[in-house]
């Protein structure tokens, strides 16, 4: 049941669209219904496009690396003895060699978002969407991890 | 009414009736083209200097949040001249994002262009 993606693309935001099929696709193929798969496209798109315009500033031939993984996990519901669950997700990690700064950590995220004021939607979208997300800091650019997650029947 | 030359592929048609701006988007909008889209609907609103700009949606499956930005400088834009900015025959994923970014209260939305030309 487990699949593997490995993309390895330029932060050219002509890309974006083929990194964020890559995934709606590998979403689709697991059972994943159209709209978790859109929802995790969508923040694929997000972090990426961030990588590209705060992390590498706009250039646009700079290293992004994209791993996607299915994977299936028992539930919390097992572990406490109840009915047994399992659960199937695709973590996505999105690697950058750019400038390390964690986006939340910027201006526009730094409070409640007014939805005239740009920026900061992306993150919205991925507290919103995903299950978990976490930026981890390297000691040359940033790892975001994204996990997105369905029930099994 | 009049068209509108954009010669834009992303904004392929758009005409004027009275002094509402009718246009199209077709295709997705993401950051490789959403600054083609700022040019053309800025553009538009520079020259024709309109009371409202109508957007149809409907060839429009997907947008990100630099798409969301886009309209959002549009719409602040036309607000300064006492303008407003309505957008119709939105497809769902479309329409799930302005929720989250809680501008579906803030633009006027309308199922077709006639429900947007009487609103």
């Amino acid at each position: 049941m487990s699949e593997e993606l490995r993309l390895n693309i330029t932060s050219d935001p002509a890309n974006l669209a083929e990194a964020r099929r890559a995934v709606e696709e590998l979403c689709a193929r697991h059972g994943f219904s159209a709209a978790a798969g859109a929802d995790l496209g969508l923040c694929v798109n997000e972090a990426v496009a961030n990588v590209i315009r705060h992390a590498y500033g706009g250039a646009k031939d700079r290293p992004i690396r994209i791993d996607a993984t299915v994977e299936s996990r028992a539930s919390g519901a097992i572990a406490a003895g109840k009915q047994s669950a399992v659960e199937l997700q695709v973590r996505v990690q999105i690697r950058d060699w750019g400038n390390g700064v964690d986006p939340r950590d910027l201006p526009e995220n730094a409070k409640p978002k007014d939805p005239l004021k740009p920026g900061g939607l992306g993150l919205i979208c991925m507290q919103r969407m995903l299950d978990e997300f976490e930026f981890r800091p390297q000691t040359d650019g940033m790892l975001l991890e994204m996990v997105k997650r369905r029930a099994v029947e | 009414m009049a068209d509108l030359n954009t010669n834009s592929n992303l904004i392929p048609s758009a005409r004027m009736e009275g002094d509402v701006v009718i246009a199209a988007v077709d295709g997705e909008v993401d950051l490789k083209n959403s600054p083609d889209l700022r040019e053309v609907l800025l553009d538009l609103i520079n020259t024709q200097k309109p009371k409202k700009v109508v957007l149809n949606l409907s060839k429009v499956s997907y947008m990100d949040s630099s798409a969301i930005a886009v309209l959002v400088e549009s719409l602040q834009k036309l607000r300064k001249a006492g303008g407003k900015m309505c957008l119709t025959n939105l497809q769902p994923r479309v329409r799930g994002l302005l929720e989250i970014a809680r501008l579906d209260s803030i633009f006027v939305l309308a199922k077709d262009e006639a429900e947007a030309l009487s609103k």
